[in-house]
C-alpha cells in the first residue's frame, strides 16, 4: 500500500530525501568533565569512599627538629640596643596605644623629654625573644599588640602618670622600676610614696623619739624631775596594789 | 573575613565602650586587639562623642568589654575565649542593626 501510494511521491528508485534530520544526543565520553545529572551527583556524594584512618605507630615518622630561627643581624642589633636600655634605665614602663596620630605622639614625646623620659619602639618579637633569655621574663606577656616603651633613668612615676592622663588612648600596662615588676596600680601607689629622704627622716625620727623624750626630760629642772619621779613611784605602787587586789579576788 | 573586611568600625550608634583586662593574664590577646581596632583614630573619627575607656586591673579577672548604645542597650563581650574577629563581627552586626537607616542610605 505504501508503495502504491508513494508512487507519485517517490518517482525514482532509491531516492534520498532532500532534508535529513540528523538526531544525535550528546556523547558519553568527552574530553572535558561532563556535568553530571543532579541525581547522579547526589548518589556519588552519598556513596563516596571514606578510607579508614590509619593509626600511625608513634615512632614511625620522627617529628622534624624545630628549626630555631637564627637571629638575623637586624635583630641582633636591636637586641643589643634593648640590652643597653635595660641596663641603663631604672624605670621601664609599657604602655599600649590603640590610636595616636603623629601629632599626639610628638606632643607626648616633648612632654616626657622634659622630665628625661625617652619613648622607645621595639618590635614585639625581638622584645619577647630578648626577655625570655634575660631576668625579666615575667614581663613577656605585656608585649602584645601595639606597645610603646617609656624608658628613663630616674623613676619619675608621677610626671609620667600625669602626662599619660592627658592622652586618653594610652593605657599603662605595667612597669619595671628598680628591677621590680609593678602593675598599673603599683605604679600609682609608687608615685604616691614620699621621696627617699622624707622616708628616711621619718624612720630616724620614729626611732629616736623615745630617747629624745628622755633627753628632754633630763634637761629640765631637777626639782621638776624629782617631783615627776615621786609621782611616778606613787602611781606604780597604787597600780601594784590595785593589781594585787583584783588578782586576790580572782584567786578566791 | 567577610565580617571585618571593612577596616574601620563604625561607632555611630555607640555611646560608650569600657574595656577592662589584666595584662599579665594569657587570655587577653583578643581583648587587646579589639581595643586597638576600636580605639583607632578612624573608628573614633566616625563618632567623636563616643568614649573609649580602658581599665587595667590585676585581679586575675576575665577580660570584659562593656558597650553602651545610644538607646540604652548594653552589650557585654567576655573576651577570655573569643577571638578578636569574632568580637568585632558580633559588635558590628549589632551596630548595623541599631543604625540601619544611616547605613542603608550611605550604602545606596
Amino acid at each position: 500500500m505504501a508503495a502504491t501510494l508513494c508512487v507519485k511521491l517517490l518517482p525514482k528508485q532509491g531516492w534520498l530525501p532532500l532534508t535529513q534530520s540528523v538526531r544525535h544526543g550528546s556523547k558519553a565520553v568527552t574530553r572535558h568533565r561532563r556535568p553530571m545529572h543532579i541525581l547522579k551527583q547526589k548518589l556519588m556524594a552519598v556513596t563516596k569512599y571514606i578510607p579508614p584512618t590509619r593509626v600511625i605507630p608513634p615512632g614511625a615518622y620522627p617529628s622534624k627538629t624545630k628549626h630555631v630561627q637564627e637571629d638575623n643581624p637586624l635583630m641582633l642589633v636591636l637586641k643589643r640596643n634593648l640590652n643597653n636600655v635595660f641596663q641603663d634605665s631604672k624605670m621601664i614602663a609599657v604602655v599600649q596605644n590603640s590610636a595616636s596620630n603623629a601629632e599626639d605622639m610628638m606632643i607626648l614625646k616633648h612632654r616626657l623629654n622634659k622630665h628625661g623620659i625617652t619613648v622607645k619602639f621595639f618590635p614585639n618579637q625581638v622584645v619577647r625573644s630578648f626577655l625570655k633569655d634575660s631576668v625579666y621574663s615575667n614581663m613577656a606577656p605585656l608585649f602584645i599588640g601595639p606597645t610603646v616603651m617609656f624608658v628613663s633613668k630616674e623613676p619619675k612615676a608621677k610626671e609620667m602618670l600625669s602626662t599619660l592622663r592627658a592622652s586618653p588612648q594610652m593605657t599603662l600596662l605595667g612597669a619595671c622600676i628598680d628591677n621590680t615588676l609593678l602593675t598599673a596600680q603599683g605604679v600609682v601607689s609608687y608615685s604616691k610614696l614620699p621621696s627617699v629622704a622624707v622616708v628616711q627622716g621619718e624612720l630616724v625620727s620614729g626611732l629616736t623619739m623615745l630617747t629624745s623624750h628622755t633627753a628632754s626630760m633630763l634637761q629640765r629642772h631637777p626639782a621638776h624631775l624629782s617631783a615627776l619621779l615621786q609621782q611616778y613611784v606613787k602611781q606604780q605602787s597604787s597600780e601594784d596594789s590595785t593589781q594585787g587586789a583584783p588578782k586576790a579576788a580572782e584567786a578566791t | 573575613m567577610a565580617a571585618s573586611s571593612k577596616a574601620t568600625v563604625v561607632l555611630k550608634a555607640v555611646k560608650k565602650i569600657a574595656v577592662q583586662f589584666c595584662p599579665f593574664e594569657s587570655n587577653v590577646r583578643s581583648t587587646r586587639e579589639f581595643l586597638a581596632m576600636v580605639g583607632s583614630e578612624k573608628a573614633r573619627a566616625t563618632n567623636m562623642n563616643c568614649e573609649v575607656i580602658s581599665t587595667v586591673k590585676h585581679d586575675k579577672s576575665e577580660p570584659v568589654v562593656d558597650i553602651t548604645y545610644l538607646d540604652g542597650e548594653k552589650l557585654l563581650l567576655k573576651g577570655a575565649k573569643l577571638t578578636s574577629s569574632e568580637m568585632l563581627s558580633a559588635f558590628q552586626s549589632l551596630c548595623t542593626a541599631k543604625d540601619p537607616q544611616a547605613k542603608v542610605a550611605a550604602k545606596k
